[in-house]
């Protein structure tokens, strides 16, 4: 649970700046290309529809054109042999001269003509042209064509594609026509009687010109049908009249000329519809969407591909200009870091003019914070040693007091020679005392020191102690701090022999154990209650009421202050049976470079 | 290889890839997808029978679009004739064969070890003898109604009593399973009607046959169960060699029709033969274009054709498909 939470934050943690400023860049990038990709796609749709629509118009213009030409050759046809055959001749005696006008024009047409027939108001064939049998038992009155005509005599017209069902054709086929219809005035045996004139056409030159439209393999479809929506030409004519297939040429059928859109069987698409003249037909052309879409396919995938390939380049430039960006800040940064891990390199300065100024900031407060430190160690330097000095100074003029005292003593007592002595041995004392200034002297002269200063106090005690002293002198070379015995020896006579008649007996020994050196003064004295131990070396105030008022405390400081916490003095005690105060001091060999190393302050043995 | 710049070639080779991707889709779109091929293997291709049916096949084929090819074949085809042009069809890049399988030995048998390479659509009839145990799938009329049909139309004219009336019926093959079909529907509803199959034809009317059909004794009616023997009564008939027999039949060329149309057949049945073109393509197309897709069985209608009707709007359709 834990791990899984800690590494939940792990994702948390801020980017980098480089992967930030990639990612945005990347995000505004992206947006902005499918922006421009979607309006692109939604312009070239939009004109590609526009297009399409225009050409399919201009195509359907074209078409409709040759269906009119194509029609109108038709009726010039019906009205050559109108007008140049049939009220030319009379049928009754002139057939031959109707017979060759007819073939005259059917073979100027015959390429589009299936045949050219008259009838009379009985349905009789009075001519035809190719000159064919007729069907037996054929009523042309009950066919369409012939109807029309009747009904409307002062029209042409045309008929919706039929099968033609006039003539016994050897070959056993039969013709897919288109009917032109219309009444005639015909002149037999002088009389004018009404008869209609059929002109056929063969449905494959309609077909053939509808077919060459439809040849596209796009989606998009034209289509024929009548003013009623009966369809004349469909490419899938069979299929719509087999069920398979649907078209709405009936609402087709009531559009004017222009564009439509209209949702068919679930798709939507557009109509463009053209009027044929003269028939009422109507030519269709569909374009469903899918048309639409098929012809943008490619822009489709030419788009997405440019946008691809702009987010390939994009993301390399975002990659170069974000380096660009975030290289200076992350060199800046890493100094920095390498900097708080300890180290001391040089600030990174480089990059744009803003980088180069925080470097130059950075370095500076760096410099700055250097030589605040600097200052601070001297000062903390400084600081120690004066108080060194004035725990120092707390002894002499103490220690004096007494030994001018016991001086003073003897001189009124006229014991000049020991007076002298111990003016000499106060001589020593205070030579090693000042030993020009330095805090720190060997274990040889301390222990002279201590020396001096108990001949000094057994003079002033009258003997009334003994002192010896047991010092491997191997410890003599050692370093050690200044006056930190004679304290000590002090309050040895003090609280331990002073009370003593003749028997009292001090012990200073000296031994190397363990790398440290162990100084002890031991006496014999009274002892120190067990509850008063654990105050000797760190309530200062509970030891001034024998002494001169620098106990253990002061020299169990010094101690520490020059060698570090881990040093100091030791109490052992009982009551009765004596003391024994140890002063534990690293073996720092006596030196004049170790003098000065300790006296600067720095403690011995540790990494600066 | 810092996280960051695996990241970055990792996006890049992504978009690398899908670049690569679409420049094979576009090439492929520009090349556009090579249409399919499907073999068509009919008897006597050539003959305007298939006429309807192979304007099926176009109208299919445009719709579907796939390329068709009609195998050019005479009539009286053996069954290993049919076999190697099917294998050979398979053989030059065929995807699919639709077969009007003949009838022979193990025809089936032989037609599906084909159909383990490509799918193969039969039409006309199946090509095993008994319909319900057909393997393979079949785009067909309902031949027994057929018969059925023509049986009651003679019925019709009769008024249902043929009693002393000697039915002679021609087929051009026999021994397949339409032509039995049919002449199963057509006995069946005859039964009890008092007509007397006064004997049956089996095979070709070419020239070293031709006297075969005059030389039959003479039947009031004849029925010819298909369009090939149809054709060829009829042709007898007009040529006045049928012994003034009157002629129904079952036929789907112009020839059946004119025939119709002169008066010289007095009842055709004709199979919807622009269906079996249109709908064996578009089964043997959703077969081709799915790979799960199982062909079906196709049971297609028929219309009874009279003179008078011929030329009505609907039956205008069936005389235009004929016509391509």
């Amino acid at each position: 649970m834990e791990t899984k939470r800690l590494e939940s934050t792990k994702k948390l943690k801020p980017r980098g700046m480089q992967s930030t400023i990639m990612l945005a860049f990347s995000v505004i990038s992206v947006s902005i290309m499918l922006i421009l990709g979607i309006v692109m796609y939604m312009k070239f749709s939009a004109l590609s529809q526009h297009e399409i629509v225009q050409n399919t118009k201009k195509l359907m213009e074209q078409t409709g054109e040759n269906l009119e030409d194509y029609l109108v050759s038709m009726r010039q046809v019906s009205d050559a042999v109108y007008y140049n055959v049939i009220k030319e001749n009379d049928f009754s005696g002139q057939n031959n001269n109707i017979q060759q006008g007819m073939n005259l024009i059917y073979e100027a047409n015959r390429n589009a003509l299936r045949s050219i027939a008259i009838y009379n108001n009985y349905g009789s064939l009075m001519a035809a042209e190719p000159i064919a049998l007729q069907k037996e038992d054929i009523n042309v009155t009950r066919q369409d064509w012939y109807g029309q005509a009747m009904e409307e005599m002062e029209n042409m017209h045309f008929s919706t594609p039929h099968i033609q069902n006039l003539f016994d054709d050897a070959t056993r086929r039969y013709y897919w026509v288109i009917s032109l219809s219309r009444v005639v005035e015909l002149t037999e045996n002088g009389n004018p009687l009404y008869g209609v004139l059929l002109v056929d056409m063969d449905y494959s030159s309609i077909s053939r010109m509808m077919k060459q439209i439809n040849a596209s393999n796009n989606e998009q479809y034209y289509y024929l049908c009548d003013s009623n929506g009966q369809i004349i030409y469909h490419m899938r004519q069979m299929q719509i009249s087999n069920g398979i297939s649907d078209e709405s040429s009936k609402a087709a059928a009531r559009y004017r000329d222009g564009v439509y859109d209209e949702t068919f069987e679930g798709e939507h698409r557009k109509l463009i519809v053209r009027n044929i003249s003269y028939t009422g037909w109507k030519l269709v052309g569909v374009i469903p969407d899918s048309a639409f879409t098929h012809g943008m396919l490619n822009i489709k995938y030419f788009i997405v591909m440019l946008i691809l390939l702009m987010a390939m380049m994009l993301a390399v430039i975002h990659r170069v200009v974000s380096e660009r960006i975030s290289s200076p800040i992350l060199k800046l940064n890493d100094s920095v870091m390498e900097y708080e891990a300890g180290e001391k390199p040089e600030i990174y300065i480089g990059g744009s003019q803003e980088i180069r100024h925080l470097g130059h900031s950075i370095q500076r407060s760096y410099e700055q914070i250097d030589i605040l430190m600097q200052k601070i160690v001297l000062e903390q330097n400084e600081r120690r040693k004066s108080e060194l000095d004035a725990l120092q100074s707390q002894i002499n003029p103490h220690f004096l007091y007494n030994a001018l005292d016991s001086i003073t003593w003897m001189v009124e007592g006229e014991r000049n020679d020991d007076a002298v002595f111990m003016i000499s041995e106060l001589a020593k004392l205070f030579r090693i005392s000042l030993s020009k200034g330095r805090t720190v002297i060997s274990v040889q002269d301390e222990l002279q020191h201590a020396k001096s200063y108990m001949n000094i106090q057994k003079i002033r005690y009258k003997n009334c102690f003994s002192i010896v002293f047991d010092v491997d002198a191997e410890v003599y070379s050692y370093c050690c701090v200044k006056l930190v015995l004679q304290p000590i020896l002090e309050n040895a006579i003090n609280y331990g022999v002073d009370s003593m008649d003749d028997c009292g007996e001090i012990i200073v020994a000296g031994r190397k154990k363990d790398g440290n050196i162990i100084l002890s003064v031991t006496d014999n004295g009274i002892g120190i209650p067990e509850d008063e131990i654990g105050f000797l070396l760190t309530d200062s105030d509970r030891v001034h009421k024998h002494g001169s008022g620098v106990g253990l405390v002061n020299v169990n400081n010094r101690i520490q202050i020059l060698f570090g916490k881990e040093y100091g003095l030791a109490v052992e005690s009982e009551l009765d049976e004596g003391t024994t105060v140890s002063i534990c001091i690293p073996a720092v060999p006596y030196t004049e470079e170790n003098r000065k190393v300790l006296e600067k302050g720095h403690i011995y043995g540790r990494e600066e | 290889m810092d996280d960051s710049r695996k990241r970055f070639i990792f996006i890049e080779a992504v978009l690398a890839i899908m670049v690569l991707v679409l420049a094979v889709v576009m090439l492929k779109e520009q090349r556009g997808e090579a249409k399919r091929k499907v073999s068509v293997i009919v008897q006597d291709s050539d003959n305007s029978q298939w006429s309807a049916f192979r304007y099926g096949l176009k109208m299919a084929a445009e719709d579907q679009g796939i390329e068709v090819f009609v195998v050019s074949t005479g009539d009286g085809m053996t069954v290993d004739e049919e076999i190697d042009a099917v294998k050979y069809e398979i053989n030059h890049g065929a995807d699919a064969i639709i077969v009007q399988p003949v009838s022979g030995t193990d025809m089936e048998g032989k037609l599906k070890k084909l159909e383990k390479k490509v799918p193969v659509m039969l039409v006309g009839n199946t090509a095993s003898h008994d319909r319900d145990s057909s393997k393979l799938p079949t785009t067909e009329p309902d031949n027994y109604a057929m018969g059925q049909a023509v049986a009651e139309e003679l019925l019709a004219d009769y008024n249902g009593n043929l009693k002393g009336k000697a039915i002679g019926i021609v087929t051009a093959d026999g021994g397949s399973e339409s032509a039995v079909s049919r002449r199963k529907g057509f006995q069946e509803v005859l039964e009890g009607s008092g007509a007397d199959i006064a004997w049956s034809l089996h095979g070709f009317f070419g020239d070293s046959e031709q006297g075969s059909l005059k030389n039959q004794p003479r039947a009031d009616i004849v029925v010819a169960l298909d369009d090939a023997s149809l054709t060829a009564a009829g042709e007898y008939s007009a040529a006045k060699d049928l012994h003034g027999a009157l002629l129904y039949g079952i036929g789907n060329s112009t020839e059946a029709v004119y025939y119709l149309d002169t008066g010289i057949v007095e009842c055709l049945v004709v199979p919807d033969e622009f269906s079996a073109g249109y709908q064996s393509l578009t089964e043997v197309a959703k077969s081709l274009q799915g790979y799960f897709h199982k062909m079906q069985d196709t049971m297609l209608s028929y219309t009874v054709l009279r003179k008078e009707e011929l030329f009505t709007e609907k039956n205008q359709e069936i005389l235009f498909t004929m016509s391509q």
